[in-house]
């Protein structure tokens, strides 16, 4: 019964001090909404870079005439790398082939060449979690030093610089959310701060009278709740908006936009991260109040 | 019940009570008189806790209430109905809901505590009123309520600080009908007033207080 009471004083108070709460929801749903389209920046740059794996891979260019034995030297030593998932040894013949497959009309180039020009090769294909800038580096240069490895091929400045953006664009996100729960927080917080201070007198009496701190108190971290949760439900609104009305019709016209991905998370996590921040920022502010 | 042994209060510019002792027993009906600023309200809060003593002790119903811990003193009030002088009414809630509200405290169900509320309203004689706001009622009607909040209860102790400050002769008289049927059914009752015909040839115990200080103990 206390419960139900609480939650009707803190609908009450809600209604009563419509606008300053009105006002606070605004500010986290502005707050969570920023926030989603961050997460979602990062969360789709992060997507196309794991489908990076099954483009990624490093070749190596083998001497002319080496042996067998240094031959299974150099594929033993990249088969046994743990980095690695697969390893292809592609004979010069068959890159030739390739190669005319490849130019398809333009293949009769090929015909004057006497011999075949290309060297044997090997292509190392890196597990998905390993793909690494370092891993690979370290790796392409245990491989340098083999006997029979002329050369070793792979976008080295293109997979750092790839990885040196997304480990920016983390940080900077990561930075970016805990600004803005930070601010959120800051503003549950006021919020709950300012309707205690303007209810002093009627706590006083609720204290005179008997009430506990729970009691005192729960309608406050209810109150808390309601604006954390509105604010969380209308960002959701906002970012669903934006996705369906802007991204969809954008990508009828750019299809690049077609590849954003909405996570169903969000559904439920703007809301539950509201919830959270609005619960916090009360708890903290009550908490700070003697009384 | 309620023991006061060398109770001494003290503000920053006057000393509001100067080694005060009394002992009320369970079931009285006790008044404390003295003009205005001789430390009855004082007294009062220091019973209800709203005040702590700077010297002596006080027990109330064997809790000695500077022993009480934080946690403890909710509990300790919800043993006492307090009349306040300026009423503490919540202007936001109806008069049925200021005076539910010390039932919602003590967490008392909703059936029982409209029965109890109403008919503590037509003890006060404010039945007609329940649905009615403070600020829409006379000072003697807010007087009322006030006493009807600090009786729904049943508390062991009821304290009233001028509980008929603002009212005729007429409605005093039932107000102070209404704390007489209180006491009958066994709680004590400290009544401080500076109206000397409240407890004229009442029988009752009156304790005087002048400027801080016990000056004696008459009966009424």
């Amino acid at each position: 019964m206390t419960l139900s009471y609480s939650f009707r004083i803190a609908l009450q108070s809600i209604l009563h001090e419509k606008w300053i709460n009105l006002l606070s929801i605004l500010t986290v749903a502005a707050g969570l909404l920023f926030t989603a389209i961050t997460v979602l920046s990062i969360y789709n740059i992060d997507a196309a870079t794991k489908s990076l794996p099954e483009k990624f891979s490093v070749m190596l260019y083998l001497d002319d005439n080496i042996s067998q034995r240094e031959k299974d030297n150099i594929m033993g030593t990249v088969r046994n790398d743990a980095a690695v998932e697969k390893v292809k040894f592609i004979p010069k013949d068959e890159a030739l082939k390739e190669l005319k497959t490849s130019l398809k009309d333009a293949g009769h180039i090929l015909d004057g060449l006497g011999e075949n020009p290309l060297p044997d090769s090997v292509e190392i294909k890196f597990r998905s979690e390993r793909i690494d800038p370092e891993i690979v580096k370290k790796l392409t240069v245990r491989l340098g030093g083999l006997k029979g490895v002329h050369e070793i091929e792979y976008g080295e400045k293109f997979l750092s610089s790839l990885y040196s953006i997304m480990r920016g664009v983390k940080t900077v996100g990561a930075l970016f959310i805990m600004l803005m729960s930070a601010g959120m927080l800051f503003v549950c917080y006021s919020t709950v701060k300012i309707l205690f201070y303007r209810k002093e007198k009627e706590i006083e009496t609720y204290k005179l009278l008997g009430a506990t701190r729970g009691f005192i108190r729960s309608p406050f971290i209810i109150e808390g709740a309601v604006i954390g949760l509105s604010g969380g439900f209308l960002g959701l609104f906002g970012i669903m908006t934006l996705y369906y009305l802007v991204v969809l019709r954008l990508s009828l016209a750019f299809p690049i936009f077609k590849s954003i991905i909405f996570p169903v998370d969000t559904l439920y996590s703007l809301p539950l991260a509201g919830l959270f921040l609005g619960v916090t920022g009360a708890a903290i502010a009550i908490g700070r109040i003697r009384y | 019940m309620i023991h006061f042994q060398e109770v001494s209060k003290h503000y920053e510019t006057y000393t509001a009570l100067r080694k005060v002792s009394f002992s009320v027993e369970k079931g009285e009906m006790v008044y404390i008189t003295g003009p205005s600023g001789s430390g009855k309200t004082t007294l009062l809060k220091l019973i209800y806790l709203a005040e702590k003593p700077d010297e002596g002790n006080i027990t109330v119903n064997e809790w000695e209430t500077d022993k009480l811990k934080e946690s403890q003193i909710s509990m300790f009030r919800r043993h006492i109905g307090v009349v306040f002088q300026d009423f503490r009414l919540l202007d936001n809630k109806n008069i049925f809901e200021n005076v539910a509200l010390a039932l919602r405290i003590r967490g008392v169900d909703e059936r029982e505590m409209k029965s109890r509320v109403f008919e503590s309203l037509k003890i006060a004689n404010l039945r007609h009123k329940a649905d009615c706001y403070p600020q829409t009622l006379s000072g003697g009607e807010q007087q009322r309520v006030a006493i009807a909040r600090a009786i729904v209860s049943e508390p062991m102790i009821v304290l009233a600080d001028e509980p008929t400050g603002n009212v005729d002769p007429e409605t005093s008289e039932g107000i102070m009908k209404t704390f007489k049927d209180i006491n009958a059914r066994g709680s004590t009752i400290l009544i401080a007033t500076h109206n000397r015909e409240l407890f004229r040839h009442s029988g009752r115990r009156v304790f005087k207080l002048d400027l801080g200080n016990f000056v004696g103990e008459e009966i009424g």
